[in-house]
């Protein structure tokens, strides 16, 4: 039951940590309508956020949010809703704002407080000034009549259309939500769509017969702003090798060769190292890994090359049907600036379609969204996928203490205490605390068929994620033709969280250690509060290690998750739905039931959706655990298009041709002219 | 490179067939002239004597390739850097010869038409004619012709 008057407490983030801006009381039930504009109830005026963003539907039973085709989406902690029921324990994101419900107890006491002063955009209740009452509940206008969510679910789009499993492709294309046929449809238009996109254009197929629907219009957005948040600016170097080059489906000429014929061209010489660096991968050189800015700006080109643009169609896939003309439906929404009439709302038919959107969500460790919840004024806790820069701001502002957990041993955590370390430059006084789960000894590496696997510094060291026959090796022949109960076992034998063998980062380690400013401990957190020190507030942890040790308080600053993004794909509303409908099998996940990505051929086709001569694959992050352990690598979205798209070709599907080495060649030097294929 | 079994015999055969072969028959075109015995075709000599040091280049390799394999097993990575491919072909030339020394072509013709420094000097021209195409081919030549050849452990043909 929900007491009336509701209380709620709007946070911003801005430059430092997040800011209780506005505390609004809503008197009785109703539909209050949140966005940029003056006339929702809830007022959060930044550009980020949508003119019509949300609804938070509040009734006596309970409240619940809605996200109305919003362009930055709507949260509830860090898991991105369509319309969800909302209890409170985690707050409503929406873009730099969070919203949270105060506790029915307190609400009595307290009515509105401290709006801050130094907010520079607004959040307020529209019409909540001090004096005046709380909003009254919106009328019944047009727009929140189409999209309440206390409206039966059935009559929302896309289920007013998509009403049964197989939806009929005539009505769709007589309806006002028609937006286009295609023979091939790919879904995310990130890198995953591109590389797909890219194979069947120098296939054969042309522009007009592709489309990629997707929230951004640049393939690497998605991935480039993760990278910039844990820490790999343009000029650093990023993981996977030379050959590894979503530009290019061959592989050749790598980064390595690129890299080394600019510098040659500049009469630098050193660049013949990176040639010998390829040599040696993957034990006896430095693995070469190319900067991400020259990765970017090879997908850049190749994307003009092949009319990227062209085939883009902007927008938030939100649901996917088989038709009865053995295609598929793909229904979107497209942001308010595209609105046909009013109308945003579209669904475009496919023949072939492809599905690669990546990761569902970040994750955030239970405990550390406790404390998010407890302390939201307290921006002390990161995941390293999200937006942290504050912490180095506010640590290289000063010359004071300032102590920063780093918690997993993955590629991630060596990148922040790499950027720790270069904050020392300005402020000695930083220490690194980092957490692992437990100790390994240098003997300890994971082992599989005679060999095992090299650990420094209790870190298991391994030049990519997964070892190097993963991806066309003896180990991709294994994983491939295993039975899915051998192929969890496989994957626990080669898996486990890594690092790449780099020598600065072992300096580094090597450094600090010596210096005492890094310092790895190991076990769980048992709490995690806010203490109040001279210094001012810190963290309080106390570390719980495995063995009957007894715990080891810690008290830091910061902490920056480092343990990775959320692979589960019931996080995706879309993949969720398409889950749940045609009952799609999941791979085995490793470790202890837990259930991995979409069930994929080898060829990468979600068997359970072939709809006649119909054909859906998959790609990336969404298949893990399948057939190829690499799936959510660059090689590993090449290998996974190769497969897909040589599929289609014995299909028979239009265009695609069987890329014989005649074919190659000449579609090769087309690349090397910059021609279009 | 990440080789199977089957894919290091599959990608020798190629290198052999594609480079190898053309290559020795334009060395032997130029290296006849009185060494014999000769082949005479379209008016001119070949010596087959470079076909058999490749031929025996062929053998030695893959009777080594279950070696390679069995000792990448010890490898966490299961790869095989190019630094081993290359350092090992030239082992295997030097097998080679050390064959040739011994006298497994003997049966062809008299050991004082094999065993001239002239001869050892020609071998080893030879064999660096085919090697260093050969290493290129695999840097990345063959998979602008052979797409699925990388991904395919070294074996050839559709996925
Ligand atoms: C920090 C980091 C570093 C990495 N470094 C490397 C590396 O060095 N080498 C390497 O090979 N791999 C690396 N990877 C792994 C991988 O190559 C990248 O994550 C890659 O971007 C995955 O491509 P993708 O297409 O699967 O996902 P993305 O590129 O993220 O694309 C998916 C797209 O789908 C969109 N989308 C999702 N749902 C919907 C929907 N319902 N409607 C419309 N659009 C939707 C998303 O917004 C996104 O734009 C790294 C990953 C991370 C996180």
């Amino acid at each position: 039951m929900v007491k009336f008057p509701i209380l709620l407490d709007i946070y911003q983030r801005g430059e430092g940590p997040l800011k209780r801006v506005e505390r609004i009381s809503l008197p009785e039930a109703g539909d209050y309508a949140i966005g940029r504009l003056d006339e929702n109830q809830i007022v959060l005026d930044t550009p980020e956020v949508s003119k019509r963003h949300a609804l938070l539907v509040v009734r006596e039973d309970g409240i619940a949010i809605s996200d109305r085709g919003s362009t930055n989406h709507t949260y509830i902690g860090d898991s991105e809703v369509d319309t969800s029921p909302w209890d409170g324990a985690l707050p409503i994101r929406i873009a730099q704002f969070e919203i949270h419900l105060v506790p029915q107890t307190a609400s009595g006491a307290e009515t509105r407080v401290n709006v801050s002063e130094e907010n520079a955009t607004r959040a307020v209740a529209a019409g909540s000034t001090a004096a005046s009452p709380a909003p009254a509940p919106r009328g019944q206008s047009i727009e929140v009549a189409l999209n309440a969510p206390n409206a039966p679910s059935e009559m929302r789009f896309p289920r007013n259309v998509f009403k049964s499993e197989i939806v009929s492709a005539a009505e769709i294309k007589s309806s006002e939500y028609f937006a286009g046929e295609y023979t091939y449809l790919t879904v995310g238009g990130g890198l995953g769509s591109f590389v797909w996109a890219d194979h069947l254009r120098i296939f054969g197929v042309g522009t007009g017969d592709i489309r990629a629907i997707g929230d951004d219009v640049i393939p690497y957005a998605n991935y480039q702003r993760l990278c910039r948040n844990s820490q790999i600016p343009p000029h650093e170097r990023l993981r996977s090798n030379s050959q590894s080059t979503p530009d290019n489906i061959w592989g050749f000429p790598g980064y390595a060769s690129r890299e080394t014929w600019k510098d040659l061209k500049e009469f630098r010489f050193g660049g013949i190292k990176y040639i010998f660096q390829v040599f040696g991968e993957a034990s006896l050189a430095q693995t070469f890994t190319p900067r991400s800015g020259e990765v970017f700006k090879s997908i850049d080109k190749e994307a003009q090359r092949i009319g990227w643009r062209d085939m883009l169609t902007y927008g938030r896939v939100v649901g996917i049907r088989k038709t009865n003309d053995e295609r598929y439906a793909v229904a979107y929404r497209v942001p308010e600036d595209q609105a046909r009439g009013g109308l945003r709302e579209r669904i475009m038919i496919g023949k072939f379609l492809h599905i690669a959107t990546g990761y569902p969500a970040t994750r955030f460790t239970d405990d550390l969204q406790a404390f998010k919840a407890r302390y939201p004024e307290e921006a002390r806790v990161f995941n390293a996928y999200e937006n942290h820069e504050v912490v180095y701001r506010t640590i290289e502002s000063k010359q004071a203490p300032a102590s920063i957990v780093v918690r997993g041993r993955g590629i991630v955590a060596s990148r922040i205490i790499q950027r720790l370390y270069e904050a020392r430059d300005k402020n000695k006084g930083i220490t690194i605390i980092h957490q692992m789960r437990n100790p390994i000894g240098p003997k300890e590496g994971y082992k599989y068929k005679g060999a095992q696997r090299y650990v420094y510094n209790h870190i298991e060291n391994q030049a990519f994620n997964w070892p190097k026959a993963c991806w066309g090796g003896q180990l991709l022949r294994e994983t491939e033709r295993a039975t899915p109960e051998e192929r969890v076992k496989i994957y626990e034998a080669l898996g486990g969280t890594t690092t790449a063998d780099r020598r600065d980062w072992r300096n580094i380690i090597q450094l600090g250690i010596g210096d005492g400013w890094y310092k790895p401990v190991f076990g769980h957190f048992e709490t995690l509060e806010l203490v109040k020190t001279d210094q001012g507030p810190k963290i309080q942890m106390k570390l719980k290690a495995r063995r009957d040790q007894p715990a080891v308080e810690v008290v830091a600053d910061y902490v920056i998750d480092c343990t990775g993004l959320i692979g589960d794909i019931t996080h995706s509303p879309l993949l969720r739905d398409l889950a749940e409908t045609y009952k799609l099998p999941r791979n085995l996940g490793v470790g202890g039931g837990k259930i991995g990505g979409i069930f994929v051929t080898p060829d990468f086709e979600i068997a359970a959706l072939r709809n006649g001569s119909g054909r859906a694959y998959a790609a990336g992050q969404i298949t893990l655990g399948g057939p190829q352990p690499g799936v959510d690598t660059f090689l590993g979205m090449q290998y996974s298009a190769l497969r897909s798209v040589d599929h289609l070709a014995v299909l028979g599907a239009p265009n695609v041709s069987l890329f014989g080495p005649l074919r190659s060649f000449t579609q090769w030097i087309k690349w090397c002219t910059n021609a279009v294929p | 490179m990440v080789p199977t079994l089957k894919g290091r015999w599959a990608t020798r055969i190629l290198l052999f067939l594609w480079i190898g072969v053309p290559i020795t028959f334009l060395f032997s075109l130029f290296v006849a002239g009185p060494r014999s015995p000769t082949l005479p075709l379209l008016g001119w000599h070949y010596d087959i004597l470079p076909f058999q040091i490749l031929s025996l280049l062929l053998l030695v390799g893959l009777i080594l390739d279950p070696v390679y394999f069995y000792f990448q097993q010890f490898r966490w990575e299961k790869d095989w850097p190019f630094a081993f491919q290359f350092f090992f072909t030239i082992i295997e030339f030097v097998i080679v010869l050390a064959l040739v020394w011994w006298g497994v072509l003997d049966f062809t013709r008299p050991r004082s038409q094999l065993h001239t420094t002239d001869n050892y000097l020609l071998y080893t021209i030879h064999f660096a004619c085919i090697f260093i195409p050969s290493f290129i081919a695999l840097l990345g030549l063959i998979q602008i012709f052979m797409i699925r050849w990388r991904f395919k452990s070294g074996e050839w043909g559709r996925m």
